[in-house]
């Protein structure tokens, strides 16, 4: 018994060490679909002000600023979407000027040394700033992502997108983590 | 111990290990792809595990060590029912179930009956027993649903860990209470597992404060003796707890837990014996900022033991009971930090004190029957980027303990990125097993000597020393494409100072035990996933391991060095996890363990275990989010087949064919 298993565990190595060479396909990781799906999830559950859209026409843009982590990902997730009937696209840029008509920014992980001149180039502005910088929505950020775990968890910080304008769901303010900006602790 | 918290709190970098292996190893929900997740409420969202590549400085960084992570969602897929069950799970792990409420756990060989060369933590807390170094398997448990993960690291850990992380470490991780809201109710019954339930209440006490609180309790019915008779082994177990989580503010978060537990078992040898315990844990973690964090943790565990021992005819000893209570106070300090663009650096201090007492039975007792014992440590390591994509880790840990003094254990681990999803690495650590009050404080019997020339057939001896190893690893971990992840390790073990049992010079008898074994162990790990379609995924472990253990030349072991290692030298497992239409999960294991050596008595004949194929399935259908009901299959190639045997007074023991159905709601 012993000796023609040994062999054929051998054997089963040998198709494992092949079929570890074939392996190529390159997407988009699990993190950024599920973060995609998020940006996606908070679009549906924060009411903007009819301002921020020229007309009826106008679509709903999703900035991403600096580089771009989600590849196709939220491409493909907003692909044939609407909120409120405004078709969605999504815009990215290094530079903030190029976003400031957007509904939702996203500032990337590359801006993390600009953080504050962005947020206050934003300030009062009905704009959702999202980011995965930590303490991100505690300087002024309105939702940072942040994992726990293995899972994508937010922080929101329902201060700073109040004062700008728009209107958090009570069902996004439940599942979020509260956090408040330093500057309205005092 | 607060490093061994978790290995994402230990160290930044492994946190990568931890989530990239629970995602690319462990893609346990099979649904995938931005059209999937687009459909799914947030509440789902929040329970995707992803990977965090892109959170650390350096992408797909991992742990330079051989770790292995299971998955809860992997843990309920499995049928699992208890720890030492998931464990199987593990591809680095020798997991051989001795009968109905004892296992046999060990990684890396010396998987003997009281295996003493792993270090156990669950939420932080040690569940070593000083008693004999070991794991007591029937006396840990929790509700399964609310582990996170349980992260398994073959090799020695004791840099970070302290003594007795000399072959592995295994760290139990529960849930967040975060995690865990609402209410959970599970029952259901078999042959085997005759009938058991839990339920879990999860809730906030105010803002971003969480807590749950959980009982649970089973019924375990008999195992077989090898000619088919019932081995009158049942096992009842009841436990409860609670955990609170405070998150209100993102750079202080306070951990407060507990659990209490009883347990009745049925000993073949004749009477019951009884468990029982609990313990009390609070942990603080402050963030100083990206760069630095700290935490804080302490606890309180007390553990109950009483254990029937039988007559002993040799000694002419009456049976009687041995009664071990232990009362662990621990308390753990950890700091990390960035030093400049290279350096990030962990260092802490621990304190531990044991109280333990062991009321002897007339055949087995100890010596003192109170023993009080400190053990002060501290530990500082250093992982420092070389160049871009390579980082050495180096550091030491230093302990004091009552039994031996000083002990330090370093190590030195090299990692290279090779590319994004591939990585090298190498090691080379020293680690020790500190004596347990087995090899200090033992005698047996512990009644009156029957003659003056005739005395004790066995006693501890205060000299025994610690046990050595000095460890060389090498390993690669990758990510080929998007389907498939392998690790592959391999190492060399060389031991000193390993226990022997000598006899007398002059009287033969007493025998003590000595560290007069010596010897090499190498071996080779491999684990492969394979995700094959969205709805399917293959996962396939395998072990080799050679041991070669001896008496020291001029020396005696009356055991013939057979009594450390009883391990195959091969195993594999292959598993499959299939999604199929209409919620319907299909999960199937397959196991092959070869057959082993092992002491068929004091005199240090060997016997052997033959080599076995088992196989389990469980089948669990989804109602709808609030309903699953499963049946779950384990052992089923055999009516009851032998993965264990030790020489002691028990009779040899099989493992029966089990099967059981559950029920389980979720609001």
């Amino acid at each position: 018994m012993a000796m023609p298993l040994k062999k054929s565990i051998t054997c089963w190595l040998c198709i494992l060490m092949l079929a570890m060479q074939t392996g190529s396909a390159r997407a988009q990781s699990r993190e950024y679909q599920v973060k995609a799906a998020f940006l996606f999830n908070f679009a549906q559950f924060v009411d903007w002000p009819a301002v921020t859209f020229a007309d009826t026409n106008s679509p709903f843009c999703i900035g991403i600023l600096g580089n771009d982590p989600f590849g196709q990902a939220l491409d493909e997730t907003v692909q044939g979407e609407t909120i409120d009937n405004h078709k969605i696209i999504i815009k990215r840029s290094q530079t903030l000027d190029d976003l400031k008509d957007c509904q939702m920014i996203f500032v990337s992980q590359s801006e993390k040394g600009h953080i504050t001149k962005i947020l206050s180039d934003l300030d009062s502005k009905p704009i959702l700033t999202v980011s995965e910088i930590e303490g991100f929505a505690q300087h002024g950020g309105g939702i940072d992502f942040y994992l726990a775990g293995t899972k994508v968890r937010f922080e929101i910080n329902p201060g700073v997108a109040h004062s700008d304008g728009l209107k958090i769901s009570a069902q996004l303010l439940s599942l979020g983590k509260i956090v408040q900006s330093a500057r309205e602790d005092k | 111990m607060v490093a061994g918290v978790s290995i994402s709190q230990a160290q930044d970098k492994s946190s990568d290990v931890v989530s990239t292996n629970a995602n690319i190893n462990k893609s346990s929900s099979a649904v995938e792809g931005p059209a999937t997740y687009k459909k799914m409420s947030l509440e789902e969202l929040m329970n995707q595990d992803v990977t965090s590549v892109a959170r650390q400085p350096q992408p797909y960084g991992q742990a330079p060590a051989a770790i292995d992570v299971i998955t809860g969602d992997e843990i309920q897929r499995s049928g699992a029912s208890s720890i030492p069950e998931a464990l199987r799970l593990a591809d680095n792990l020798y997991v051989a179930q001795k009968n109905s409420h004892d296992w046999a756990i060990s990684a890396r060989g010396f998987n003997t009956d009281l295996a003493n060369k792993l270090l156990v933590l669950m939420d932080g807390r040690t569940v070593y027993t000083p008693l004999f170094a070991g794991v007591f398997w029937d006396q840990q448990d929790y509700l399964l649903k609310d582990i996170d993960r349980i992260e398994v690291i073959s090799g020695p850990g004791g840099t970070l860990w302290g003594a007795n992380a000399v072959n592995g470490v295994i760290n139990i991780v529960s849930k967040s209470a975060e995690e865990t809201q609402g209410l959970y109710v599970e029952g259901g019954g078999g042959n085997w597992l005759q009938d058991f339930g839990a339920v879990r209440y999860g809730g906030t006490l105010a803002t971003n404060i969480f807590y749950r609180a959980y009982l649970k309790y089973f019924d375990r019915g008999d195992e077989f003796l090898t000619n088919g008779d019932n081995a009158s082994d049942a096992w009842r177990m009841g436990q409860g707890g609670f955990r609170i989580d405070n998150e209100a503010a993102a750079e202080n978060r306070f951990t407060m837990q507990g659990d209490f537990y009883m347990g009745d078992e049925n000993v073949p040898t004749g009477g019951n014996a009884h468990t029982g315990g609990g313990n009390v844990l609070g942990r603080w973690s402050h963030t100083f900022s990206d760069d630095s964090d700290m935490s804080l943790q302490t606890y309180y565990d007390r553990t109950h033991l009483a254990d029937p021992i039988p007559a002993n005819a040799v000694t002419l000893q009456p049976a009687g009971t041995l009664i071990d209570d232990l009362d662990t106070y621990d308390i753990d300090f950890q700091h990390r930090f960035h030093l400049g663009d290279r350096n990030n650096v962990v260092w802490g201090l621990g304190y531990r004190f044991t109280h333990e007492v062991d009321q002897p039975a007339p055949a087995v007792g100890f010596v003192p029957e109170t023993l009080d014992q400190n053990l002060f440590s501290g530990f500082a390591q250093d992982e420092i980027m070389l160049v871009k994509n390579v980082f050495l880790t180096a550091g030491t840990k230093i302990e004091h303990n009552d039994y031996t003094g000083f002990e330090y254990e370093p190590s030195g681990r090299l990692q290279w990125n090779a590319t994004p999803k591939q990585m090298f690495w190498g090691a080379i650590s020293r680690a020790v097993r500190t004596p347990s009050r087995v090899e200090e404080n033992e005698r047996l019997p512990f009644g009156p000597p029957i003659s003056a020339i005739f005395p004790n057939l066995l006693t501890g001896n205060t000299d025994f020393e610690s046990e050595k190893v000095i460890a060389y690893e090498l390993g690669y971990r990758a990510q080929l494409g998007q389907k498939i992840s392998t690790s592959v390790s391999g190492y060399y073990n060389d031991y000193q100072d390993l226990r022997s049992t000598g006899i007398n010079p002059v009287t033969l008898f007493p025998f003590t035990f000595q560290n007069n074994l010596e010897g090499y162990t190498y071996g080779a790990e491999l684990s492969l996933d394979f995700q094959i379609f969205d709805w399917w995924r293959l996962h396939g472990g395998y072990d080799w391991l050679k041991e070669d253990i001896h008496v020291k030349p001029g020396q005696t072991d009356i055991n013939n060095a057979l009594n450390e290692t009883a391990d195959p030298e091969n195993q594999f497992q292959i598993r499959s996890s299939m999604n199929l239409p209409k919620d319907i999960q299909l999960d199937t294991a397959l196991r092959w363990v070869d057959a082993f050596q092992y002491n068929s008595s004091v005199a240090g004949t060997p016997a052997s275990v033959p080599s076995y194929f088992e196989f389990d399935a469980r089948l669990a259908w989804r109602l709808n989010k609030h309903w699953e009901f499963s049946i779950v299959g384990q052992n089923l190639l055999h009516d009851r087949h032998l993965e264990y045997v030790s020489p002691s007074p028990a009779p040899e023991e099989e493992i029966g064919r089990s099967v059981y159905g559950k029920v389980a709601f979720n609001w």
